[in-house]
């Protein structure tokens, strides 16, 4: 990937800088790091990333969005909750971007023929690495943005703003181009995939409390370790 | 030792050539077949199952003990089933139409095969009829209904409707998990019950069966 994302364009990212941290590999599979890994799990890591690195197909795309534009996108079919961060956000934005990411459609069906051929484990591992480098490539483009002010990735299906959004977010960035498209329930084919809007601005402006209605249901809290990043 | 503990030794390694090539021994050796099952198999499973519930291991070891015992099934199974030997229940299970999150489903099904469960695996992208048809086709006890998104977990409030307006509810069960879903969803939808990952499935299955 290229320096600084200010264009509406398709971005090429490496096959290399997509390879997430095993530590978060082996965190979202309960792996404890302690007292050691055995050797057969990291086997299977190394295997597991020997044919994510074949197989993976990463692409992103980025388009300039006004805030007026921004607007209406995320008011979506209008099922957001009354009241979400991402609402008092875009409004003191520098700058607006929609984002699409997607990590190639031979990722999953490979780990959907490992599981049909009973390879569980080595399916399971090499989900959980396509996944962290999903989440990797939103970290990525967030960095690279505009080195001048913070940047952060807000997606659809997460803080109130209601999965349906992507609708409209769709409409306007047209993933299709990379290879992305919608089904009727929102989901995003290939399954590897995330979305957003690349909020630009001084780091303040991504500072909220966490107590909006939807606070109390959530099981993810990434938004407290992300605002600390790009915060402190 | 004992060609059972054998197995079971194998399986608790993850090494399924070895429980293949034992189980295939055992066979020949004309020990009855769902000794092979309780005492080689299951039992490897259940000792799998104890260290991963004590975090002596982690999933991926649980999966390749899983692999192992499937390899040993291969053989074991059409004989239990020639043989009118009863596995513990049967479980159609899928992810709810819409939706196409299926590793956590794939999972749970795994696990459950490991524990002695017969499953019927309807892949992702489910619809009601479908869960039905089949576990009327197949006589199947339970349900088990997967959803990871909002906008798709109301397909499982129409599988259990559609149960109930079938008169079915004693003949099928219905299990619900994923990230989408909780206890009170299941208490709202009427579904027999929550299940937050593969041991939990198979603790509630072993306790009702
Ligand atoms: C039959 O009985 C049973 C019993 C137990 C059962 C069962 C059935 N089925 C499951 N279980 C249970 O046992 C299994 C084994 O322990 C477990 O199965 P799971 O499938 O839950 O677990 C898997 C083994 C591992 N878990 C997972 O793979 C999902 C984990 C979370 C964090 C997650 C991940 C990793 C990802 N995601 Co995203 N993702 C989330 C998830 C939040 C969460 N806490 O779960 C969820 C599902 N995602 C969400 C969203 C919004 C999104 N994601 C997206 C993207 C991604 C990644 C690509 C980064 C990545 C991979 C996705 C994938 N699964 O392939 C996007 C959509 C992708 C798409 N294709 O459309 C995007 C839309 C965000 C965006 N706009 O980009 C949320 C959905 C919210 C909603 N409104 O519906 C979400 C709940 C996060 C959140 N907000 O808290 C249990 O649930």
């Amino acid at each position: 990937m290229t320096s600084e994302l200010i264009y509406n364009r398709i971005i090429n990212f490496s096959i290399n800088e997509m390879i997430p941290d095993r530590v978060v590999v082996y965190k979202s599979q309960g792996i404890k790091q302690e007292p050691k890994v055995s050797k057969k799990i990291n086997d299977l890591y190394d295997h597991a990333l020997s044919i994510f690195t074949q197989d993976v197909e990463p692409k992103g795309i980025l388009k300039e969005i006004s805030i007026p534009e921004f607007a209406e996108v995320f008011q979506g079919n209008g099922e957001n909750e009354e009241n979400t961060p991402v609402q008092h956000i875009f409004p003191l934005a520098d700058s607006l971007a929609l984002f699409a990411f997607t990590l190639g459609k031979t990722i999953s069906d490979t780990i959907s023929g490992l599981f049909s051929r009973k390879d569980f484990a080595l399916a399971y591992m090499l989900d959980s690495i396509a996944s962290a480098s999903a989440d990797k490539a939103a970290f990525m483009v967030e960095q690279k943005r505009d080195k001048s002010s913070k940047t952060l990735l807000y997606s659809p299906g997460y803080c109130g703003w209601h999965i349906s959004g992507q609708q409209q977010l769709f409409k306007k960035l047209e993933p299709g181009q990379i290879g992305i498209s919608l089904n009727d329930q929102f989901l995003m084919i290939p399954l590897k995939s995330i979305s957003g809007v690349l909020i630009t601005g001084k780091k303040e402006i991504h500072n909220f409390d966490h107590d909006f209605t939807f606070c109390a249901q959530c099981t993810t809290f990434s938004c407290i370790d992300r605002q600390e990043h790009v915060i402190n | 030792m004992n060609i059972l503990q054998q197995i079971s030794d194998q399986i608790d390694l993850g090494d399924d050539e070895k429980v293949y090539e034992l189980t295939t021994t055992a066979i020949e050796q004309k020990i009855p077949v769902k000794q092979i099952l309780d005492e080689g198999l299951l039992q490897g499973m259940n000792i799998v199952g104890r260290k991963f519930k004590e975090h002596e291991i982690f999933l991926p070891e649980v999966l390749m003990a899983a692999k192992a015992m499937n390899a040993g099934m291969e053989l074991v199974k059409p004989l239990l089933l020639s043989g009118n030997v009863p596995m513990k229940a049967r479980v159609v299970i899928g992810t709810v139409r819409g939706d196409l999150h299926d590793i956590g489903k794939n999972l749970v099904g795994v696990m459950l095969k490991g524990a002695g469960f017969e499953i019927i695996d309807l892949g992702n992208d489910v619809t009601p009829e479908r869960f039905i048809e089949t576990a009327k086709a197949e006589g199947a006890q339970f349900i088990g209904m997967s959803a990871l998104l909002t906008t798709t977990m109301p397909v499982m409030k129409e599988v259990v409707d559609r149960i109930r307006s079938e008169n079915l509810e004693d003949k099928i069960r219905t299990l619900i998990g994923g990230a989408a879903v909780s206890k009170g969803y299941a208490e709202e939808i009427g579904a027999t019950a929550y299940c937050y990952d593969g041991s939990n499935a198979i603790d509630y299955l072993n306790s009702v069966i």
